[in-house]
């Protein structure tokens, strides 16, 4: 089962979907949303990066890397973010899991239909 | 016998150095422009233009008087003066610009689409045309960004790490 949360970021909270993983060992403590980057707004790119890392017993990440990616203009802002994130850390009796962690970053532009007030018909007599 | 000094100021004026640029009404008016006083700016660039001494003095006043009445919203004048740019020369890439910065203005965008192409092979890294082709797409390619964060463990792949 998936848990959908939205996070407030750079994004407007409308734009950002957190899927998380209920199974996973770790829990998102902050989690931090890349910016779109400037020229993929304006080229009109999408794309896809999956970044993989370790989070200490603190809940810090360390050793970004990217695992796969559709566009590496994508690549340094879900870096970022990654850095920039935490998890919850380990109680005491927890055990740190060797696995890695991975996130992906699915960048999309969702098309947005805007009306133009000079096309309505009718409403207004002149 | 002449001076050193009275040497160079002879062969100066021999070659008509000129100190500072050639027009200085364009180049203020140009200036006007850039800080956004559009009157003062078109009223200096249309002083440039009756003094200009070539023909690209002439081309870079009508261009600019184009973006000058474009920033007023007097896109017809500023329409007159693009084309008569590129009449004159048509691989003008700041006259392509400012033209199809006043076709979007003006929603006729297969020819704001038509001169931003040909600015964009005259001029391909130039921020102003990619500015008003990120403005062309807004207008007729409106998106909004998102950004899906996915926490959700896939099958296993390789590792970069190993």
């Amino acid at each position: 089962m998936l848990l959908m949360v939205t996070v407030a970021a750079a994004l407007g909270e409308d734009d950002v979907t957190h899927v998380l993983n209920p199974a996973g060992d770790r829990v998102p403590l902050q989690t931090v949303v890349p910016v779109y980057p400037e020229r993929a707004l304006r080229d009109r790119l999408q794309g896809e990066v999956e970044v993989c890392f370790n989070v200490d017993r603190e809940g810090r990440t360390s050793r970004i890397a990217v695992r796969r990616s559709s566009n590496r203009i994508f690549e340094k802002p879900a870096m970022q973010a990654v850095r920039a994130s935490s998890y919850k850390p380990l109680a005491d009796n927890e055990i740190l899991s060797g696995i890695k962690t991975c996130r992906t970053f699915r960048f999309r532009l969702d098309p947005v239909a805007i009306e133009d007030p000079s096309e309505q018909s009718g409403g207004i007599d002149s | 016998m002449l001076t050193c000094a009275a040497s160079v100021a002879a062969i100066a004026q021999d070659n008509k150095t000129i100190l500072g640029p050639a027009n200085a009404a364009l180049q203020e008016g140009a200036n006007a422009l850039r800080a956004g006083d559009a009157e003062e700016g078109i009223r200096l660039t249309l002083l440039g233009l009756s003094q200009a001494h070539s023909a690209k003095e002439k081309q870079t006043a009508q261009s600019n008087l184009c973006a000058g009445y474009a920033l007023l919203g007097k896109y017809d004048e500023g329409l007159s003066y693009c084309d008569a740019a590129l009449a004159a020369n048509a691989m003008h890439w700041r006259a392509r610009s400012n033209r199809a910065l006043i076709y979007i203005k003006l929603r006729r965008f297969a020819e704001a689409d038509a001169d931003l192409i040909v600015g964009e092979e005259i001029s391909p890294n130039s921020r102003t045309i990619q500015a008003v082709r990120r403005m062309y797409l807004d207008a007729t390619n409106p998106v909004s960004p998102s950004v899906v964060i996915d926490d959700r463990r896939e099958p296993p792949i390789e590792d970069p790490d190993e």
